[in-house]
């Protein structure tokens, strides 16, 4: 009985391992995210969506960073409701996250509580050098302005 | 109450357009059908819908990429929408057209090209001599610049004419070059019925401003202009474009969104036309959370409607101006806890309306004063 029901168990696990990809995000979550004194190691808070293709570059860009510098933590926030393509376009770069994907909360409400003056271009960035410091850049990254904002050196 | 999402998030994206008789038609997506619901009552009470397309299809229906709804002149009732494809960024343009307005025969797909590529955020455009222009985002000559390893700036328009009120497309051609990729297109009839499109274009080095086109009456391009002078520069995505209309005197007004001087603002303003747009009246629309603005005109008067959040709840709000843009008085509207759809603007005869459709609240219409 046992041995017949196992492989069945195992699909269970895969099946919400698979769904707990992203951790939904909502507006008191991502003002905790976004708060510089919450970030005590260098960090960048990127946001991203399976539409902007810019994004794809500063994943990438990010992802050999922390090969480079194993200080720097990168947190990724899709601005979109998880769905099944999402985690297929981000698990590529092989980023040890956390990762979050906007939650039910109104998605504006989540998008102030970012950041009250973003206007939902992407991709968007914070930076966090983990001393209190946060920079927010909108666009395509270089590695020169990510060590200027966290102090790291890649 | 149609329209209000279920549990799981659904995309809210919908179009509205009143009929010759009078009612309100709303198209929106419902699982792998594009849906169209009416009312005999502006908005108070809703037909059963009806499926657009019988056979289910994928459809993108977010806020700046929805299905869209118009009349040709024939009186043909038209929807159309992108069909996504397999691949991330794909799409085809859709068009399905009911000659009765109810009975709506299979959808075609009115490019040519069947690459699995974007051929997204298309605009609809009906002309009174019963052509129907499509004009869309399309990645060709990106998808060829980067095979032959060149660099290519943005995404190219290209659009495809009717003469028979959408039964049937001839071959699409190319607009312009190096537009956004990913904000909604709009289109408007200029003072001498040529057709108009505008969209978020990538201005050399990457200053994402607008250009306008202005097509002949076979609908290729007369000439493709810059349409705002903000000098947004980024690497990225706004996800955010504008709405045009032309008023009986032929004058051209605009809505648009861009970072000026740091500050992402909804910006109104006039495109005057000459040798070089230039824009005259330009304002800010609502204050700095103001987005996703649309905008219509009817006879002695304009209305501009947009979203803005105030940190607790999306209000939806509107401008009204009885001078041609020159002054304006704002109004409150609606208000939501929950998610919602850009708000529309749309045209009864000599009225104007706003349709908004939020996750709670589902379909809603504010007759405007």
């Amino acid at each position: 009985m046992m041995r017949r029901l196992l492989p069945v168990v195992l699909l269970v696990a895969a099946g919400s391992l698979a769904a707990a990809e992203f951790t939904p995000l909502d507006r008191a979550e991502a003002q905790r995210l976004l708060s510089a004194d919450k970030h005590r190691q260098p960090t960048v808070v990127t946001l991203w969506s399976s539409d902007c293709g810019y994004c794809k570059a500063n994943l990438k860009l990010l992802s050999s960073l922390t090969r480079n510098n194993r200080k720097l933590r990168v947190i990724t926030v899709a601005a979109e409701p998880e769905s099944a393509h999402l985690w297929p376009m981000l698990s590529r770069y092989g980023l040890a996250g956390p990762h979050y994907a906007y939650g039910s909360d109104s998605p504006e409400a989540i998008a102030y509580a970012i950041d009250p003056n973003w206007g939902g271009e992407l991709p968007r960035t914070f930076l966090f050098d983990g001393a209190g410091r946060k920079e927010r850049i909108s666009g395509v990254l270089t590695a020169p302005a990510i060590e200027k904002a966290t102090g790291l050196r890649f | 109450m149609p329209g209000m999402a279920k549990a799981t998030r659904q995309e809210l994206g919908a179009s509205a357009v009143f009929a010759p008789d009078g009612s309100l038609l709303v198209v929106t997506k419902q699982g792998e059908h594009v849906m169209l619901y009416r009312s005999s009552d502006d908005g108070k009470s809703w037909s059963a819908p009806t499926a657009v397309n019988a056979q289910p299809e994928q459809i993108s229906a977010d806020g700046e990429n929805r299905p869209k709804v118009a009349f040709a002149a024939d009186g043909g009732l038209l929807v159309s929408w992108t069909r996504p494809l397999g691949k991330p960024y794909s799409g085809a343009i859709r068009l399905a057209r009911a000659d009765d307005g109810q009975r709506f025969s299979p959808p075609l797909t009115v490019h040519k090209d069947p690459a699995e590529i974007t051929h997204r955020f298309e605009s609809l455009l009906t002309t009174p001599d019963n052509k129907v222009i499509l004009a869309w985002i399309d990645k060709r000559d990106l998808e060829a610049a980067k095979s032959g390893k060149k660099a290519y700036r943005g995404a190219a328009i290209y659009a495809a004419v009717s003469t028979d009120g959408g039964r049937s497309f001839q071959p699409e051609h190319k607009l312009a070059d190096h537009s956004c990729e990913c904000c909604r297109v709009t289109s408007a009839i200029d003072a001498d019925g040529a057709p108009l499109f505008m969209w978020r274009h990538v201005f050399e080095p990457n200053e994402r401003d607008h250009a306008l086109a202005r097509l002949k009456p076979d609908g290729t391009v007369e000439s493709v202009q810059r349409a705002t002078f903000d000098r947004w520069k980024v690497d990225g995505c706004p996800h955010h474009g504008p709405s045009l209309a032309v008023d009986e005197r032929g004058v051209r007004h605009a809505v648009w969104f861009n970072q000026k001087d740091g500050a992402g603002r909804v910006f109104y303003g006039r495109l005057a036309a000459g040798s070089g747009i230039a824009v005259e009246g330009q304002r800010q629309v609502g204050g700095p959370r103001a987005a996703h603005a649309d905008m219509a005109v009817a006879p002695g008067k304009l209305a501009i409607a947009w979203k803005e959040f105030d940190g607790e709840r999306t209000q939806l709000r509107g401008l009204m101006s009885a001078d041609g843009g020159d002054s304006f008085s704002e109004i409150a509207l609606a208000a939501t806890d929950g998610a919602s759809d850009q708000a529309r603007v749309v045209r009864r005869q000599d009225q104007l309306f706003v349709f908004w459709r939020t996750e709670k609240e589902g379909f809603r219409l504010f007759p405007l004063p």
